[in-house]
């Protein structure tokens, strides 16, 4: 309720590059989302996210270019990308953990990266691909600010309401058993690999759904967002935001692009205050901004009570 | 055949270049269990003093043990805080304090020691060249074959063949038996992590000639350290040297034989390896309970 | 009012683009009586983090120069100056060009190093019709995605790969060059166009490598490259890389036994040269910029006299870019408000700069640039020089033409 509330006011006040803004923090917070299913529920450190959600903006740019901007056509080809490269990655890292996982998955989202970066016929290698054309949707263009915001809005929407169901199906229940005990899971007739797939899969097509929207807030795609990098970038986001609650990935993610947006104009020493605010989180807040939110509300909640 | 063999070597001086960032990595997750991606961030250090010792006119061999002394220092510090307090944490969060440390440390070296490229003037006795069979092959690379190998001898020595490794182990294996032997187990893990710190700054020390020093340096050590740690099995020492070998001549010939591709052809080689090896080359043994 | 212009409902294609023009024209179109009055705000665009931070910041010191000796003022107008960090991540960058235009307000746009920054920015301020300097070096930028919004003085990357194959034809060697390069961009279009340039001029080329980009490692392929004994080496490489590949050219003992010919920014005199000793000396590059050439003496100066070492590609970039803005505001006395009198102006008549008097192709707003063949050389005091040996006048780009 709070969040459209918040949407639909800012649909209704915010000008031109705000809302641009905000489309890409809504985009970026739902692939970020998508990896605190890996993370936060499964355990599965992936620093390979960029790959699933670089490869399907990829697909979606190049199926635009060929045949055009339809959204419903663009948001399948990202979902079927980010599923398929998904499935592949998941298919290998199903039975490793740790260390093993996350240089396996950096592994593979380099090669991703690799080859996005030479297949320069149809990505247009270290330049990427621009004057893509525009989404649309029946007779409607999207390509202004205004929907493009309303359409970030609605898949995050869509996309935090199907990772809760998600998460709260039996599957999702297995999932966080399996990382909190995988060896009674399995004595218990579970299937790890087959439980870590499946989360792989729902994690891919949610990134590959905010991949697919990704080019064209710009209308460019380029190969740093395949690349590790953007990865490693997600996971911050995703720790600032707080592991775990799903919708922190969004907080996590509007606080490091303002902080990217706003504090470098000031100064080059950006950089320092994300890797601080990262550490201090780390440090004093393990369940990131999402978690001591939700302390501060409990605490407020309670003195309330005790007032009354 | 002379090219065969300087393609060989130069494999090799690049393998030792991958083991000596390696092993600092290496000690800490296999006699504490402790991930610290701020290893990186030792190394670049270790580089930059490299630069400005060998610039300033000194005895250029003492650089080594002084970037050992600096990176060392700093380790002993962070291991009070905030180091101490994660050993016992989980690998994730392990993972991300110190991957927030290096992102700190990586922009402060930038502030001190600015963005442009530094380079070393190597030494007069390093500089030198030698011919096999009218190939040319650097005198200095020979020196990093000879240090890395060495290096990991010594190490490999005071760790398996000292009464102090034997305490080290001990501390890992059961703290709670060596504390009642009276031993105070903590120095004895600060210790471990001021050591690998120092190996850090001494590979920077000695990679600076072939890499030079400049921001984002330390990310790209932390990744080639990380792999071949990963790629020899979590904690086993031999399994460190052995995949320093691999991932070397791996990387190296993918250059060799398919330059335009050599990333894409020495990760996958890199990844079906852990596939076929998902414990590493050489896994610890370890309790699944 | 401004939504009923909005494309939204619009069905046609034709429809959708009128209606964009009108409703990204609206909140630009100010009145032009306070324009004497109001500072010129000029947003740049650099790379303040990533790979080019170097560069970005000597890019962003040569405008800064220039703006203080201006006493920040242009045309009496004075000037604001907002600088904005790309981390070479076009989408990093196109977000802070829209935050310039969007909410900072700027009436020009300039900077830009990534080729991939430089094409992700050109639809953004040609729908937003900003006027922009754009210092990026990609062909298409002078090619296919030329913008009557954009001004280009720098080269592109033909201007330097064309040049380096003649003077190489001319005079160090026909047959069994061998080029290496950095696997991405840059380095296929300046390899390319040597390649082009040579192959017309009756050359005959060995073998072609490529390595990837961000290479630690360079030793299998001098071997591979001493093996093949080669007659020359064309070769391009950037930052670390150039840095790493110059110290083991010499370490691997080829320098002085190989020619090697390359593009300038292989050389840069600010970010390559201090790094690798003298291990570049000998070397030829073909460029637009060289600290020995007549026109740059006085930036140098007043460059070092701010305690900077001898200016390089990115920081007379940064110099020219200023001085460029400058003059077409001088032109039109500080009304930017009908950027096509502006832009005309800024054609009719060459402009002094520290890279020479530089003419702009009416084309596609490229500058026509003369082109230096600097030798690497050891000046009296010790240090490594990029030294002018010989100018190729007057270089244009084919433009649409290529």
């Amino acid at each position: 309720m709070v969040a459209v509330a918040g949407l639909s006011a800012a649909a209704l006040l915010a000008g031109e590059f705000h809302l641009r803004f905000l489309a890409e923090i809504l985009i970026i917070g739902t692939a970020v989302m998508s990896l605190d299913l890996l993370v936060g529920f499964g355990g599965l450190v992936s620093l390979g996210h960029a790959a699933l959600f670089g490869a399907a903006a990829y697909a979606a740019a190049v199926a635009a270019q060929h045949l055009g901007g339809n959204l419903l056509f663009i948001l399948g080809t990202g979902i079927a990308m980010g599923a398929a490269v998904a499935a592949l990655m998941g298919a290998v890292i199903v039975r490793t953990s740790s260390l093993f996982l996350l240089i396996l998955t950096l592994l593979l989202g380099q090669i991703v990266w690799e080859i996005v970066f030479h297949w320069r016929d149809v990505t247009g290698g270290a330049d990427g691909l621009r004057g893509l054309p525009p989404l649309s949707f029946g007779p409607w263009v999207l390509s202004s600010a205004r929907p493009l915001f309303l359409l970030a809005g609605l898949l995050a929407l869509a996309a935090l309401w199907l990772a809760h169901s998600f998460v709260d199906a039996p599957l999702g229940r297995a999932l966080i058993g399996s990382r909190e005990q995988p060896i009674r899971m399995s004595a218990l007739g579970y299937s790890i690999p087959r439980i870590r797939f499946l989360t792989m899969l729902v994690a891919g097509a949610i990134a590959g759904a905010a991949g697919a929207l990704y080019p064209f807030v710009n209308l460019y795609i380029g190969p740093q967002s395949v690349h590790w990098t953007l990865s490693a970038t997600m996971i911050i986001m995703l720790v600032i935001g707080g592991v775990g609650s799903l919708w922190g990935a969004f907080l996590g993610s509007a606080v490091y692009l303002a902080i990217q947006t706003y504090i470098s104009a000031y100064t080059d020493r950006w950089q320092l205050f994300v890797g601080l605010i990262f550490v201090l989180t780390v440090l004093l807040l393990p369940n990131g901004l999402a978690g001591g939110l939700r302390r501060l509300a409990s605490r407020m909640r309670r003195r309330r009570a005790q007032q009354a | 055949m002379g090219y065969a063999i300087v393609q060989v070597l130069n494999a090799l001086s690049f393998s030792a270049l991958l083991l000596l960032t390696a092993l600092g990595l290496s000690v800490v997750l296999s006699l504490m269990n402790f991930i610290n991606l701020a290893h990186g961030s030792f190394y670049l250090l270790g580089s930059y003093i490299a630069v400005f010792w060998f610039a300033s006119g000194a005895p250029w061999w003492l650089a080594f043990p002084v970037a050992f002394l600096a990176t060392a220092l700093a380790g002993a510090l962070l291991e009070r805080f905030p180091f101490r307090g994660f050993y016992a944490r989980t690998h994730l969060m392990q993972v991300l304090l110190t991957y927030g440390l290096s992102v700190v440390f990586a922009d402060l070296m930038r502030w001190g020691f600015g963005a442009q490229i530094l380079s070393p003037e190597l030494p007069e006795p390093l500089q030198g060249v030698v011919f096999l069979l009218d190939m040319p092959f650097p005198v200095y690379r020979l020196f990093l074959i000879g240090v890395g190998f060495f290096l990991a001898g010594i190490l490999w020595v005071l760790l398996d063949r000292t009464l102090w490794g034997a305490v080290v182990r001990a501390s890992v294996a059961d703290r709670g038996m060596v504390e009642t032997l009276g031993i105070d187990t903590r120095r004895v893990l600060s210790a471990v992590l001021v050591l690998s710190a120092g190996l850090g700054g001494v590979s920077g020390a000695l990679g600076a000639g072939m890499l030079a020093a400049y921001p984002g340096l330390d990310e790209e050590v932390l990744i080639l350290a990380l792999v071949t740690v990963v790629v020899g099995g979590l904690g086993t020492f031999r399994g460190t040297v052995l995949s320093a070998l691999v991932v070397g001549f791996a990387l190296t010939f993918s250059k060799v034989w398919f330059p335009e591709f050599a990333n894409v052809v020495a990760f996958s080689a890199m990844a079906v390896l852990l596939l076929l090896r998902p414990a590493g080359l050489v896994a610890p043994r370890l309790r699944q309970v | 009012m401004r939504d009923d212009a909005q494309p939204r409902l619009a069905a046609t294609r034709r429809r959708l683009l009128v209606g964009a023009g009108v409703s990204t024209l609206l909140p630009l179109a100010r009145p032009v009586l306070s324009q004497g009055a109001r500072p010129l705000r000029i947003g740049m665009v650099t790379s303040l983090s990533g790979p080019f931070t170097a560069l970005g910041e000597s890019m962003r010191a040569g405008m800064q120069l220039l703006l203080s000796q201006s006493g920040n003022s242009m045309a009496g107008r004075s000037v604001e100056f907002l600088v904005e960090d790309d981390a070479a991540r076009p989408e990093d960058g196109v977000r802070k060009a829209r935050k310039l235009i969007g909410q900072d307000r700027v009436d020009v746009i300039c900077g830009v190093i990534s080729s991939g920054v430089a094409l992700a920015l050109r639809d953004v301020v040609t729908e937003a019709k900003v006027p922009t300097f754009l210092l990026g070096s990609a062909n298409d930028l002078a090619r296919k995605a030329a913008s009557p919004y954009i001004v280009r003085p720098t080269k592109t990357n033909w201007m330097l790969g064309h040049t380096a194959a003649r003077w190489a034809y001319d005079k160090v060697s026909k047959a069994r060059v061998l080029t290496v390069g950095s696997d991405y961009a840059a380095g296929r279009e300046y390899v390319g166009d040597f390649v082009q340039t040579f192959q017309q001029l009756g050359g005959r080329l060995g073998r072609q490598l490529w390595t990837p980009l961000g290479s630690a490692d360079f030793g299998p392929l001098l071997t591979t490259i001493a093996s093949e004994r080669p007659d020359m080496v064309f070769g391009f490489f950037a930052g670390s890389d150039a840095v790493r590949f110059l110290r083991q050219w010499k370490e691997y003992r080829l320098a002085g036994r190989i020619p090697l010919v390359g593009p300038g920014a292989f050389f840069d005199q600010e970010d390559v040269l201090p790094a690798v000793g003298d291990a570049a000396l000998g070397a030829v590059n073909a460029f637009n910029q060289s600290p020995t050439a007549p026109a740059s003496a006085n930036f140098n100066r007043a460059y070092m006299a701010a305690g900077k070492p001898l200016p390089g590609e990115f920081s007379t970039n940064g110099y020219v870019c200023g001085q460029t803005i400058k003059a077409v505001l001088e032109r039109v006395e500080g009304d930017l408000s009908d950027w096509e009198k502006a832009r005309a102006a800024l054609f009719a008549e060459p402009v002094d700069t520290a890279f020479g008097r530089i003419p702009f192709d009416p084309r596609n707003g490229q500058a026509i640039l003369d082109i230096h063949v600097n030798e690497v050389r050891r000046s009296a005091d010790g240090k490594m020089i990029n030294t002018v040996v010989h100018t190729y006048e007057s270089v244009r780009d084919p433009g649409p033409d290529a």
